[in-house]
């Protein structure tokens, strides 16, 4: 963990240390520059920016423009002091009209989703791997369907002649079989769902003979492994989706930052 | 009641005979033929006869003025014999890498960077006509069942190159063979009527046995040509005078143990997944007197010791490593308290050794190092051993037992760039699959997913091994290395797709693509059947920067580590 720790320590100190040289200058020099609104807002845009840049370095692999996990530690950092000249551009007053109300609320929802990213980023990859059963997202319907397939034939196939597993299956294991499950249960690490069927399985034994018995157990070895791939869709479901939200909201964001530098401009005589 | 057992015939070494078409007319031409005509049948034992070695394990090839036979630089698994007509063998300067249907080394230029600014909606694998032709200066011909790429300015290639000819009864290839290094040089047939004997390995190994003429003619030419140079890199005789060291290469023993053609084997054995430590071949008995220091020349091992009712691995050990010198060492310096080998040396696949005899070490190596090279004395407990000496107990520690054995069983340590991912920072964003197909022909070439240890995963990409089994039996040169040692690369345009490297790379990590035309259509021959190419991660080797995949992980949760050097990955690991 040397470097990563390295990485944050380097991080805070820098994020620390521009955030404190920021509150001062704009102590020291907010009343005393007559332009300090465009000059702070100059800085932000500036900012704003440099963070999607990102996003670019991400879409051109193939040029040298350096590691993108310095780019991200970049990204992470800089997004944090975004956060602070935000607040000195408003010189931490609320924003006044619909206007300003919308383009501070994107700000604000970028910012929230890019920090739900990091908190997920950090913790959900940690999950799944000490879950195992490692899935590509992309092949889980193919692997749920074989599951499902090879479930329906213990259990309803043309040799599975137990009218007690095939009611069982019929009952509560087709629709579990079917689609993906327990999306919000997965997430929150809760193992009720599963331990309630495995229970079901269980005294589902007391009404089988020797043969039926080991066909429970191998539907309770699928039904494992099929929770196994709803959990992994789950995490990894979360880990794509904060970036639908933080992607088009950040253009959202760039479209209305655009637009207030052309009202600023136009509404002020232009720069001055 | 238990099921009935299939009962089958026990398979025998020549089921697959080398060419199933050698007849007795052959055997007999050849048994007639020197150096055969010399050997004394009676010696050879009679599960493996003269004959049958002849019959099951050589071919006879014919090949046009031309023709090349062996590629410097190829890995190849047989010898020749020059039967009739003549062979050159290509001395100074090498010929070009496009003479042998490589492509030459070198980054992609700042226009064909930036094309791929504009090639990323294009189909994946798009080729031009002119691409699918051979380089200039080389031709291609198809013969019964292979590909023969012949040089076709042959007088250019003679002015240039200084070339040596060889005729019949001549013999090359057996180095390469035998140790499983890259051929040396390349050879093409110099007259339009070479006939050649073609000897695998196994074959050559066994007439080697049995015949001590053959044996004292290549072990001669392998002690002149190959060993002197070898003994000179490896650090352990750089204190010896030159008089010293030919006293020692006179003196060093050859042995190989395991099979060459491992990869087939564990692939079967991988898929039904028993693969057995307890099966590779002992090389050392833990607790046997150590007859002689083991210089590993070509090929992997494993460390192991007992522990409990079986045995645990320690370490695994690379080409240019040596076993057993330090209880020699041990031995020479404390003769009251001598102590036996410590470990089990067993070969991975194969492992081709030097044996460096204990009298010649104690006699003439050990006294020539200095005191500070001499490696420390063995603690022996007084209890019966229950752990590892602190060395190899801290491989083991770096980067845990699991992950060592996961790593020797899956036969990963033959990675010299494997893809290794930390499944704990990992977010599954597939960020390194799009840059790996941005930078190559919208294709990604490998796999985010593979066999797993903890948070340890290597994923299914090439690996550009140690010993990379992909590049024997390439019949255009299309497979080859960048450089002498450097990254395994295919070259596109004279790759003709007939699958060898794809069915040799033991770890899946090579895949047949099908290629398009500018239009996106796939191409297709004259039969209809589209036209495939091999295609595998070539570690980005025109790409400037070095491979797209590690660069593009924001977590830095991917990297190419090679895996033979487990300190990297220690180090990896605990970042």
């Amino acid at each position: 963990m040397k470097r990563f720790r390295r990485q944050f320590f380097l991080g805070m100190f820098a994020l620390i240390t521009a955030t404190v040289g920021a509150l001062w200058l704009h102590v020291k020099f907010s009343q005393a520059l007559p332009d300090y609104a465009f000059l702070t807002g100059w800085i932000l845009f500036a900012a704003m920016l440099g963070l999607t840049f990102f996003n670019a370095r991400k879409k051109l692999p193939f040029l040298s423009l350096g590691r993108a996990e310095t780019w991200l530690q970049i990204h992470i950092y800089l997004g944090f002091f975004t956060v602070a000249l935000f607040l000195i551009h408003l010189n931490f007053r609320g924003p006044h009209g619909w206007f300003e109300v919308t383009l501070a609320w994107l700000f604000a929802l970028v910012s929230a989703s890019g920090v739900v990213g990091l908190v997920f980023s950090r913790t959900l990859p940690r999950r799944l791997a000490a879950r195992g059963g490692e899935a590509i997202f992309e092949k889980i319907p193919v692997l749920r369907h074989a599951l499902k397939t090879e479930a329906e034939n213990l259990a309803l196939g043309a040799d599975a002649k137990s009218p007690v597993i095939a009611e069982f299956y019929t009952k509560r294991l087709a629709a579990f079989f079917a689609g993906p499950k327990n999306l919000w249960l997965h997430f929150v690490e809760s193992r009720r769902p599963l331990n309630a069927l495995a229970a079901e399985l269980d005294d589902l034994r007391r009404f089988a003979n020797d043969a039926e018995r080991e066909k429970i157990a191998k539907l309770a070895t699928l039904v494992r492994q099929k929770d196994g791939l709803d959990y992994h869709r789950s995490l990894q479901l979360a880990l794509k989706l904060w970036l639908f939200v933080h992607i088009p909201l950040t253009y959202g964001l760039l479209v209305f930052t655009a637009l207030h530098v052309v009202l600023v401009f136009g509404f002020s005589g232009g720069a001055r | 009641m238990p099921a009935a057992p299939t009962i089958l015939e026990r398979p025998q070494r020549w089921d697959a005979a080398f060419d199933a078409g050698m007849t007795d007319t052959d055997v007999g031409r050849l048994l007639a033929t020197a150096p055969f005509s010399e050997m004394d049948a009676e010696k050879f034992p009679k599960r493996t006869p003269l004959r049958e070695i002849l019959r099951n394990d050589t071919r006879i090839l014919k090949f046009r003025k031309g023709e090349i036979i062996v590629r410097q630089g190829d890995y190849g698994t047989s010898a020749f014999l020059i039967l009739k007509g003549a062979s050159r063998v290509v001395l100074k300067p090498d010929l070009a890498p496009s003479l042998l249907g490589r492509q030459a080394p070198g980054k992609k230029g700042v226009f064909r960077t930036l094309a791929q600014l504009w090639n990323g909606s294009r189909p994946p694998e798009i080729f031009s006509r002119s691409q699918l032709r051979q380089a200039a200066g080389l031709g291609a011909r198809q013969t019964k069942n292979e590909v023969r790429v012949f040089l076709q300015d042959l007088p250019r290639v003679l002015n240039e190159h200084r070339t040596e000819r060889m005729t019949a009864g001549d013999l090359f290839g057996e180095i390469a063979a035998l140790s499983r290094m890259p051929r040396t040089a390349t050879i093409f047939a110099d007259s339009d009527d070479a006939e050649l004997f073609e000897i695998r390995w196994q074959g050559l190994r066994d007439l080697m046995k049995y015949d001590d003429a053959l044996r004292a003619h290549i072990n001669k030419i392998y002690r002149e040509r190959a060993l002197a140079s070898y003994l000179r890199a490896t650090p352990m005789f750089q204190h010896l005078t030159e008089e010293q060291l030919e006293r020692v290469a006179a003196q060093i023993e050859f042995a190989t143990y395991g099979d060459y053609d491992w990869s087939g084997e564990y692939k079967r054995l991988a898929q039904a997944g028993t693969v057995r430590p307890e099966k590779e071949p002992v090389i050392v008995q833990e607790g046997d007197y150590p007859n002689g220091a083991v210089l590993l020349r070509a090929g992997f091992a494993r460390l192991s010791q007992k522990f409990g009712g079986g045995e645990r691995t320690l370490n695994y050990i690379g080409a240019g490593q040596i076993f057993g010198l330090q209880e020699i060492a041990h031995n020479w310096r404390t003769p009251d308290a001598p102590v036996n080998s410590q470990f089990t040396l067993r070969a991975i696949g194969y492992a081709h050794l030097l044996i460096v005899p204990t009298r010649v070490m104690e006699e003439i190596v050990l006294p020539s190092l200095p005191k500070d090279e001499l490696p420390a004395p063995i603690e022996v407990a007084q209890d019966e051993r229950d752990s590892p000496p602190a060395a190899e107990n801290g491989v083991r520690e770096k980067v845990g037992a699991e992950v060592l054995e996961f790593l020797t069983e899956n036969r990963f340590f033959n990675g010299t760039a494997s893809m290794v991912i930390d499944l704990d920072r990992c977010t599954r964003c597939d960020d390194c699959v799009r840059a790996c197909a941005s930078t190559h022909d919208n294709n990604p070439r490998f796999l985010r997913h593979g066999p797993a240890a903890g948070s340890l995963m290597v994923a299914n990409a090439c690996m550009h091994c140690a010993d990379p089994v992909c590049m024997i039996g390439c019949p255009t040169g299309a497979i080859h290395r960048e450089s002498f040692a450097g990254q395994v690369v295919i070259n596109p345009d004279t790759c003709i797709g007939c699958k060898a490297c794809f069915n040799n790379c033991p770890y899946d990590a090579i895949r047949m693509v099908e290629i398009r035309d500018a239009n996106g259509e796939f191409m297709v021959d004259q039969e209809m059947k589209p036209i495939a190419k091999a295609t595998k991660c070539d570690l980005c080797v025109e790409n400037h920067g070095g491979p797209a995949c590690e660069r593009a992980c924001p977590h830095g949760a991917l990297s190419r580590l090679n895996l033979n050097n487990l300190d990297a990955l220690a180090k990896w690991l605990k970042l």
